[in-house]
Order: structure tokens, then C-alpha cells, then sequence
């Protein structure tokens, strides 16, 4: 079990805190909870789906004879149902063809996962460089907002002797309004960049989950490699001896065996030629 | 202050290295190492760090082992151990090694900024 960042420093302190068990997470209870709320989910889709247009499963014509259907294909493009059940078989036999995959580097499980760790460990830094880009521009805006903000602070300042000094003209003062509404404008957008950087902080936090999950598939690589080096140990034959040729239908297997029966007509029919 | 980052993810380096910008080191005054034993060959001709922060999971060289070699010559410099793993038999193992402090990944900048800041006052 995992320590959080409390205990450890229990543990710095010399204190061992009692680990609670994880186990009492998911009492059976809880998980009948959730199963009962699904339950009432799929009622309640089912109600508001009846209520809205007065649409039940029911209603819906699933009748349609298999002549009838055979007809529209004829009708269509001169298809019919023998076609598409050809066309399905193709493509069973293709997957039977893919499955079980050759022994080729590319297929090898290991090779695979350690190409998806490669891979996402680069475009998490690329990630990583858009944020940085981010943030950086976001420090120049943060500059270029100074600088006008310092700019129009001695404006202000120089308006408000004008508008002292002219207290009859009053482009000074209502300039100076203007000029003060500018700062607090500033203000805003400094504050909305700030919050902006931290949202990138935040992002930049969250991607220490890239690494978390890389040692996560490389974990699942260690025991892939520690399987296959049991298995190859257990199947391996040490006895030295000749390689036997097996039976291929012993009796008792399900196909292509053969009853007395079969064997009496396979030599009465070779007899007879 | 000078700081050596050890991690073998680029991505958790540069992660590190913003927080440690943000307390305020330059980017020149950390260094980044990919592994154990790179980490112990800037350690070894700089020996000018005032922190160190490692990974455990590491090839080549594990963060362990680097802080077994780094205590081997030097009982000062603090070190922090900056990992996945977190047993708390792993804890108590890199404590026994010499760490003085412990972060478990993800961590919050916040939990950085507070353990630099207590090894630097300490």
C-alpha cells in the first residue's frame, strides 16, 4: 500500500501511523448501492423516453421477414442474403488469419509497450513545451502591462495638477476618470494572466501522471518479461530424447475422428473400386 | 543556491526544474541528470551542490544507489527523494541510505517549495 504524503512525515518524526485497510473502501453494501442506482437509471431513461414521445421498445416493427429483407437487397443492388453472409465469413476467416499474430519484433508485446512509453515520454515533453510557451508569453504580457500601467499612473498624475490648476477645464478631470478606469483595467488583466499562470502550473503538475504511468506499463513489461522466462523454464525439455510424432485424431476428440461404422463404408468403397 | 535534478523522465526534470525556478534559482544554477551515474559524475566534478534531488527508478544507476555513493563522501549535502514509490518499507530504506526527506509522485509544488525551504533553513 501506498504511503501518503502524512505518514511519511509521521515516519520522519519517528512515528509509524496505523495503516488503514483499503479493503473497508468497498464494502459489499456500497457496491449493491451502486448497482441499485444503475438499475433505477435505465427505468428512469425508459420513463422519459415513453413520456416524451410516447416511444416503448415495443412499438418499434422489429418484424421484418427475412424474404422481406431479401427482397429490398435484391431490389437495391441485386444483393442478396448469401452475399453478405459470404462477405462475413471473409472477414471471420481474416481475423482467424491475423490471430494468433507471427513472432515479428512489431508484434512482440514488450516491443509494443516500450514503443507507447517511448512515444508518449516525447509528446508529454512537447506538451510540456506549449506550456512553457505559455507561460513565458504570458510573462512578456505581463511586462507590457507594467509598462502601460506605470504610463498611465503618470498620467494621471499629470492630469490631476492640470485639472487643479484648471479647475474650468474640464477635459482634465473627465481624462483623469478615464485614465483611472485604464488602471483598474490593468489590474483585471494582471490578475487574469496571474490566474492563467497558475492554470498552467496546475497543467504542468497534473503531467507527472505521464511518468507515473510509464512506470505503471513498465511494470506490466517486468512481469511480461518475468513470465516468459518461467514459461520457457517449465516448458522446457531437458530430456534430450527424439521428438515422438503425435497422433493427429485419437478417439475421443470432437472432430474428424472416425466410428467403426465410417471405417466399414471407407473400405467397402475402396473395395468396390 | 545550486541544485542537481535526477530523473530519468525529461518531462518530471523540467516539472522539478519550474518549481525550483519558481523559489527563485536561475536556470543556470541547476543541473539535470538522466541517471545514477551521470548524477554522480556532475556530483563528483562540481561538488558544489547545495541540494540534490533524485529519482529512485533510475537505469544504469537507481536513485538509491546514487545516494549510498553521494553519503560514501560526502554526510552533508541534503538529498531528497523524489519517487513512485511509496511503501512504506521503501520509505524507511531510503531513509536508512541517507535521505533526509521523502516526496511521493504526484506532488504539489507547495510540498516542494516546503521541504527545500525547511532543508535550506535547517
Amino acid at each position: 500500500m501506498s504511503m501518503s504524503q502524512e505518514e511519511i512525515e509521521a515516519l520522519m518524526n519517528g512515528s509509524i501511523p496505523d495503516m488503514p485497510d483499503m479493503s473497508e473502501d468497498l464494502s459489499e453494501e456500497s457496491i449493491e448501492d451502486i448497482s441499485i442506482e444503475d438499475s433505477n437509471d435505465d427505468d428512469d431513461i425508459n420513463d422519459i423516453l415513453a413520456g416524451i414521445e410516447g416511444i416503448v421498445d415495443d412499438d418499434v416493427d422489429t418484424s421484418m421477414d427475412e424474404e422481406n429483407f431479401e427482397d429490398i437487397l435484391a431490389s437495391i443492388d441485386d444483393i442478396t442474403v448469401d452475399d453478405i453472409e459470404d462477405e462475413e465469413s471473409v472477414e471471420t476467416k481474416n481475423q482467424s488469419d491475423k490471430y494468433p499474430l507471427p513472432v515479428e519484433n512489431e508484434n512482440k508485446v514488450v516491443n509494443q509497450l516500450n514503443e507507447v512509453a517511448a512515444d508518449s515520454e516525447q509528446k508529454a515533453s512537447q506538451i510540456f513545451d506549449v506550456l512553457s510557451f505559455i507561460l513565458d508569453e504570458n510573462n512578456e504580457i505581463q511586462n507590457y502591462n507594467k509598462q502601460m500601467s506605470e504610463f498611465i499612473e503618470s498620467q494621471i498624475e499629470l492630469l490631476d495638477s492640470l485639472s487643479t490648476k484648471f479647475p474650468n477645464i474640464n477635459i482634465f478631470t473627465e481624462n483623469k476618470e478615464e485614465a483611472k478606469k485604464l488602471v483598474e483595467t490593468s489590474k483585471e488583466l494582471s490578475s487574469k494572466v496571474d490566474g492563467e499562470n497558475n492554470k498552467v502550473f496546475e497543467a504542468m503538475e497534473l503531467m507527472q501522471y505521464h511518468d507515473i504511468n510509464r512506470q505503471k506499463i513498465e511494470r506490466v513489461m517486468a512481469v511480461i518479461r518475468k513470465l516468459n522466462s518461467y514459461l520457457n523454464g517449465i516448458f522446457e525439455d531437458d530430456s534430450n530424447g527424439p521428438e515422438v510424432q503425435v497422433a493427429k485424431h485419437i478417439s475421443g476428440d470432437d472432430h474428424d475422428t472416425v466410428d467403426a461404422d465410417d471405417i466399414e463404408s471407407l473400405i467397402n468403397e475402396f473395395s468396390e473400386q | 543556491m545550486r541544485i542537481l535534478i535526477v530523473d530519468d523522465s525529461s518531462t518530471m526534470r523540467r516539472i522539478i526544474g519550474n518549481v525550483v525556478q519558481q523559489l527563485g534559482v536561475a536556470k543556470e544554477d541547476f543541473d539535470e541528470a538522466e541517471d545514477g551515474v551521470v548524477a554522480w559524475k556532475l556530483f563528483k566534478d562540481n561538488n558544489n551542490y547545495d541540494v540534490v534531488l533524485t529519482d529512485w527508478n533510475m537505469p544504469n544507476m537507481n536513485g538509491l544507489e546514487l545516494v549510498k555513493t553521494i553519503r560514501g563522501v560526502d554526510k552533508t549535502v541534503p538529498i531528497v527523494m523524489i519517487t513512485t514509490e511509496g511503501g512504506k518499507g521503501e520509505v524507511i530504506t531510503a531513509l536508512k541510505a541517507g535521505v533526509n526527506n521523502y516526496i511521493v509522485k504526484p506532488f504539489s509544488a507547495e510540498i516542494l517549495k516546503e521541504k527545500l525551504d525547511g532543508l535550506v533553513k535547517g
